[in-house]
């Protein structure tokens, strides 16, 4: 009896810490879109649908939604196959491994803010390591943050640089549960690395796969530290995705309704995407 | 189908030796079971031979090739492991194509092989199911069926069995038997059971440390173990065992003096004498002694005793009797054909006799007893 009131002791406690930090706030974020109001003090008015009309007729929206899509799928696309590359040739057997994977992750250890200064001194027009590098190459220097075109380029690449040490680690982990026989059965029966890869390896690890896809898809549509701290969704919103267009409208321009509209339609096409996504690999499949 | 050969095949792990220079030949069409207690080498060695484990020193031969460096897809064998290490995400059909499939085959002289295959080990209504929806039998019948297929120069089993039941490994293992016999293909056969080596072998190879202790067929090994490593391991119960000297063309220990068999002449040096408790008789005869019944086992068809012989421990295996029991006293001898008898230093068997009563060459395999009967005909 006690050990029954124990447990429902800690699941209204962690109910209640449920409620209050995360369904309170997003249904006051989705209350406020049907509201206008400049500022969080003063009275809101009711409008409606009337900030979903007034967002999604503005070409600011559409920009962002198509940002934050190439940015996404860009940065998945690469992390998956650049950690399934590292995570590879980590299990390979070789001197010095132990070290190189631990090495490995640091990207993924440090803080997001260090890690995009330590970028921006990389790219420093007069002592980044990496404009020096082009200037041997010589190659005209690349202005990293002031083209379109570049911008989305940077904010890919350290995006990319810092959380493909997550997919490699993840698929590395995985890989030790594929039974070393299966390899040598497909040995045995004639395949190459390349052919054990893809008849078994790939596999034998698609539960894990689907689930890695999905988080960093969840994570990256999300992304708002990296883009804020590299270019603030610049030049001229061509890294503006729909997380950062949300909080410029809401805290840039104060127009907190329309913020709150922006932020409630992002959330709606998550789940959309995660719904479709179990439907074409579903977890239970087998 | 082809003959192998192994040439002083060596295994290191670092500075340790798993496996010791084996010379071994497989004939063509031969079931050689690799048999000795856990971690003796058997698996490294098979291992070898399909080429999952580098060779450190020997030589390979599969036919005329020799394959001590080539890639285990390159030597032409087909392998069925412990786990069957079934590919959990392809269909039973799939599994036993991937291995004709990878090697560029006609899709309809796959289709042909292993419908036939799968006809063969009644794997057909299993088809289209995959390896997780079947029971343990049925996946081992798959991984025969997947060696099968690949119609190679050698099977490979490593404890094909040793996952199944009792009732099931008999079955199964009489379907390896006749299989292997039906396709002729040379086998070598990994297992811990000797009852399994007994059952399935042409000739045994039993292991221990590393090391071959003796090359045989089953009853040879049996009427004529090469060592006391030998003696003590095939046949159950285990051969008694008693330590002890030769006198005066007499074995004595304690109280009990034996005559050697012929061609024994070890005078003064320790011995050790062996007989298997099946063999020892009741009533007088020659070496004949009193036997003290300390334990008896009941095993249906026969009654297991231990007790006691002129102060040694030993076990005697009787036809089915009711009336013995702890105290019982009784005459029992040791017929000297039966004798074993080993040096106690080296632990090699001394002396020429056949240790059997059948008067059966020595040195002479099943399956080349079988081949001389063809050939006869
Ligand atoms: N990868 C390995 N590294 C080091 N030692 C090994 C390795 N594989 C096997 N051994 C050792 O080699 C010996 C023979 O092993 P194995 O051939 O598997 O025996 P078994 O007769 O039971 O099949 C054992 O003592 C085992 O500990
Ligand atoms: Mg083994």
């Amino acid at each position: 009896m006690s050990s029954k009131a124990t447990f429902m002791s800690f699941l209204v406690i962690g109910l209640l810490i449920t409620l209050t930090l995360i369904a309170a706030p997003v249904t006051y974020a989705i209350t406020l879109s049907f509201y206008s109001l400049d500022s969080f003090v003063g009275d809101p008015e009711w409008v409606g649908l009337g900030n979903y009309a007034k967002v999604l007729a503005s070409s600011e929206f559409w920009n962002a939604l198509k940002n934050g899509l190439i940015y996404a799928f860009a940065t998945i696309f690469l992390q998956v196959v650049l950690g399934i590359g590292m995570a590879l040739v980590l299990n390979q057997v070789f001197f010095g491994r132990n070290v190189v994977r631990g090495l490995s992750i640091l990207p993924y250890l440090l803080p997001t803010v260090v890690m995009v200064l330590v970028f921006k001194w990389m790219v420093d027009g007069s002592i980044g390591v990496i404009t020096a590098g082009v200037e041997w190459l010589g190659l005209p220097p690349i202005y990293w943050f002031e083209s379109p075109l570049a911008a989305m380029l940077s904010v890919i690449m350290v995006s990319v640089w810092l959380w493909t040490p997550f997919v490699t680690t993840a698929f590395l982990a995985a890989m030790q549960t594929v039974p070393g026989s299966l390899y040598e059965a497909a040995k045995v029966d004639g395949t190459n690395a390349v052919q054990r890869f893809f008849h078994i390896t790939l596999p034998m690890l698609k539960p894990v796969l689907t689930v890695i896809i999905l988080l960093r898809a969840v994570w990256m549509f999300n992304k708002f530290d990296v883009i804020w701290l590299l270019t603030g969704g610049g030049p001229v919103g061509s890294t503006e995705h729909l997380a950062i267009l949300a909080y410029t409208t809401a805290f840039s321009q104060f127009d907190i309704g329309a913020g709150a509209a922006i932020a409630t339609i992002s959330f709606l096409i998550l789940s959309l995407a995660v719904f479709i996504y179990f439907f074409f690999f579903p977890l239970d499949a087998e | 189908m082809a003959q192998v050969r192994l040439s002083q095949v060596r295994k290191m792990y670092g500075a340790t030796m798993a496996v010791h220079g084996v010379d071994l030949v497989i004939e063509d069409g031969e079931l050689v079971v690799f048999l000795g207690p856990s971690g003796c080498g058997k698996s490294t060695t098979l291992r070898m031979i399909a080429g999952l484990e580098a060779i450190s020193s020997g030589s390979v031969e599969i036919g005329t090739r020799d394959v001590t460096k080539l890639e285990p897809k390159d030597r032409n064998i087909a392998m069925v492991f412990q786990n069957y290490a079934l590919y959990p995400h392809k269909t039973i059909r799939e599994n036993l194509a991937f291995g004709l499939r990878m090697r560029k085959m006609s899709a309809p002289e796959i289709n042909q092989r292993v419908n036939s295959a799968a006809e063969m080990l009644g794997l057909t209504p299993l088809l289209g199911r995959k390896p997780g929806q079947l029971s343990g039998g049925q996946m081992q019948r798959v991984a025969l069926g997947r060696a099968l297929v690949r119609e190679p120069e050698v099977f490979l089993l490593d404890e094909p069995l040793s996952n199944l039941d009792a009732k099931l490994r008999v079955k199964m293992r009489e379907e390896i038997a006749r299989l292997q016999k039906k396709v002729g293909t040379s086998m070598v056969y990994v297992t811990h059971d000797q009852v399994e080596a007994m059952t399935l072998a042409d000739r045994i190879v039993i292991m221990q440390s590393g090391h071959v202790q003796q090359v045989g067929a089953p009853l040879e090994v049996y009427d004529r173990p090469a060592n006391l490593f030998v003696a003590g391991f095939i046949g159950s119960p285990e051969m008694n065992l008693i330590d002890g000297r030769a006198e005066g063309g007499k074995f004595r220990f304690n109280d009990l003096s034996l005559s050697l068999p012929q061609g024994v002449r070890a005078d003064g040096t320790p011995l050790t004498f062996g007989i298997r408790p099946e063999h020892i008789t009741i009533g007088d005869g020659p070496n004949s002694q009193i036997f003290r019944v300390g334990v008896v086992e009941q095993l249906g068809a026969q009654t297991l005793c231990v007790g006691d012989v002129g102060g040694c421990q030993v076990r005697v295996m009787m036809d089915r009797t009711d009336t013995v029991s702890s105290g019982t006293e009784m005459t029992v001898s040791f017929p000297p054909q039966r004798i074993h008898i080993f040096a106690a230093e080296t632990g090699e068997r001394l002396g020429d006799h056949t240790g059997s009563e059948e008067a059966e060459p020595p040195r002479t395999s099943k399956r080349a007893l079988e081949t001389s009967e063809e050939e006869t005909r």
